[in-house]
């Protein structure tokens, strides 16, 4: 048996491998990304067969649960962590060629970093294990984001880092007061110990706990760092804060509503949470000229799709949304990385310098327009079968709210389209043929390779969404059923 | 007078983190958030300590004979301040050096003159 602590202690230990390399060569820095998510993803893939028959348990230094830290590696978290190193992998490959400038030792050792604490998020089953982890996080995409050092992406890190340490101290008083209650930090046995919610000494902590992740997660009135820090960090790392980042912020407020205080009573307060984010961040993106940004906003308003449906509250619709998730976290990736390659060759972020590119630069171009039409939610793509199962659990529901809501996120949706659609539109059909130059640029072999992968991935999983429905399935019942969470913790 | 002295600790963190919050909102100077962030931190690192502290209580070294449990200082909360005191100087390291980057960039710290990036 593969040990899950190996997917913390093999990025962690290879980040701090990067800067001695350095002495050697300045080069070799770049692949170590590669060797540690590689290894992180074989070992996910690995361990995938097990962990659905029965999740495994490790007690990191041998103190068994209530005392020590405890790994808990079921199907949310091995989802979660194959998901980071998949993206993380084809990231760290695009990265080889795409960061050429000022140190790049510092932004392989950073970029590790960051994964390693999302990989520690989803696989930890202690609270404060989870918070320090979601620090690491959180500093090392505060300083991604300024790499470059320009007036626009310091500025958007130190908002990024204001509002984050905020939401990180929210957290830690959260933390304070359940320990002072209960006097354990183990996930499970807080859990065990908490049957309501409705005492006000439960429902302060969970009130800062939610506003501490939902900084990170971008929930609607906490989301004013993102669109600057998404559009102004390298657009490798842009892939990474919405395809990873965010997503785990989620993942923790997820964990920390359903598992540790059980609490369905604050699902209807969430699901008009996400309406209104998706709302707003779909209206936002409409208006917007600058490309990164716009496919920030997106980030919002998918974010405020997904704790829509997870907020739904049945299996069929959790199981929906972490179909959506999965498929945010690839469609977007593949835009940003796609985009960012345009935006380095033409060099501006308007929409308007985009025209003519799918004669310039095919490939990417193609890339960009099946993202697009994927995270629009269009047939033969991942993106489909996501929006198709959120819109039919909502309707299961046979409530009047429900089917208020699911007018709106369709509304939402068409919105989208209509963003997505004019960018892909003067991608190709803008522009006169003669004054553009006709010379085709080719595109290195590094950054054209994460692009297909991805493609290929959004397709096949489109067209077999089987694929992933049964690992989301006993996902979706890891994340409903407390008890069994509990009890195979804490006998 | 009773309810003071036995609530002392916990009114003078929560008072910190208050304070340190009103300075996080209102101040315009990008060095004064970041005292004001400090703040917040050093309020939540004695509410932290104080969960576990008993007075006139001791190190738990269970090895010591003569030592009774009621006596005790739990020792999980200190582990904790420890972590947090870590990860929050990395925190306000990181800030000053953006605060320095910002203001060769700017020429100024007054974060309301600093709006390139509209919302």
């Amino acid at each position: 048996m593969v040990n899950p602590v190996l997917l913390i202690v093999i990025p962690l230990g290879l980040a701090f491998v990067v800067p001695l390399l350095g002495f050697i060569s300045k080069k070799i820095g770049k692949f170590i990304p590669f060797i540690a998510l590689l290894s992180n993803l074989i070992i996910s893939l690995r361990l995938f067969p097990q962990v659905l028959e029965q999740p495994i348990h490790v007690n990191i230094g041998g103190f068994s649960p209530p005392f020590g830290i405890n790994l808990v590696a079921g199907p949310v978290g091995i989802l979660f962590s194959f998901l980071i190193a998949l993206v993380g992998l084809l990231v760290s490959i695009y990265a080889f060629d795409y960061i050429k400038e000022k140190a790049q030792g510092k932004y392989h050792i950073l970029y590790l970093l960051l994964l390693t604490g999302a990989t520690g998020v989803v696989l930890t089953g202690d609270i404060f294990n989870l918070f320090v982890f979601f620090e690491i996080l959180c500093i090392s995409s505060y300083s991604l984001v300024a790499y470059f050092g320009d007036k626009a992406g310091v500025e958007s890190a130190v908002k990024y880092l204001i509002q984050g340490a905020l939401g990180s101290s929210f957290i830690l008083i959260g933390i304070g007061l359940l320990y002072g209650q209960f006097g354990t930090l183990n996930m499970a046995d807080i859990a065990s110990k908490i049957h309501s919610i409705h005492s006000i000494s439960i429902f302060v902590p969970l009130v800062l706990l939610i506003t501490g992740f939902g900084v990170e997660a971008a929930i609607f009135p906490l989301n004013a760092w993102l669109p600057d820090a998404h559009s102004s960090a390298p657009s490798s790392i842009s892939a990474i804060l919405s395809g990873i980042a965010i997503e785990v912020g989620l993942y923790a407020m997820v964990r920390v509503v359903f598992t540790l205080f059980g609490a369905s009573s604050i699902l209807t307060f969430l699901l008009i949470l996400g309406v209104i984010t998706l709302l707003m961040g779909e209206l936002c993106a409409l208006s917007q000229e600058n490309i990164k940004r716009m496919l920030a906003y997106s980030s919002i308003g998918q974010i405020g799709l997904i704790v829509f449906a997870l907020s739904i509250g049945t299996s069929y619709g959790i199981t929906g949304g972490l179909f959506q998730l999965v498929s945010h976290t690839l469609g977007k990736a593949l835009l940003f990385l796609s985009a960012g390659y345009m935006i380095y060759r033409s060099g501006s972020m308007n929409i308007s310098s985009f025209e003519g590119m799918g004669k310039k630069m095919p490939y990417t171009s193609l890339a960009f327009t099946i993202g697009a039409f994927s995270i629009v939610g269009l047939p033969p793509f991942i993106g489909f079968p996501g929006k198709f199962m959120i819109v039919k659990a909502a309707l299961f529901k046979q409530e009047a709210l429900f089917t208020i809501l699911i007018v709106l996120v369709l509304l939402a949706t068409i919105i989208e389209a209509a963003y997505f659609f004019r960018v892909v539109q003067v991608i190709y059909f803008k522009g006169e043929e003669g004054k553009l130059s006709q010379k085709r640029e080719r595109a290195p072999i590094s950054i054209l390779i994460p692009l297909f992968i991805f493609v290929g991935i959004i397709v096949v999983i489109g067209i077999y969404p089987k694929l992933l429905t049964d690992v989301l399935d006993s996902s979706a019942l890891e994340l409903l059923n407390r008890a069994d969470y509990i009890k195979s913790i804490i006998p | 007078m009773n309810f003071l002295s036995e609530y002392i600790y916990y009114i003078g963190a929560f008072s910190l983190i208050f304070i340190g919050l009103y300075i996080v909102l209102i101040k315009k100077n990008l060095i004064k958030v970041i005292i004001g962030l400090s703040i917040i931190d050093t309020g939540i690192n004695l509410f932290l300590v104080s969960l576990g502290y008993i007075t006139g209580g001791t190190a738990p070294i269970f090895s010591k004979s003569g030592l009774k449990s009621d006596n005790m200082v739990d020792p999980v909360p200190q582990a904790l301040v420890l972590t947090a005191i870590v990860i929050g100087v990395a925190v306000l390291a990181l800030a000053l050096a953006l605060a320095i980057k910002l203001y060769k960039h700017y020429g100024t710290l007054n974060l309301r003159k600093i709006k390139e990036q509209k919302w």
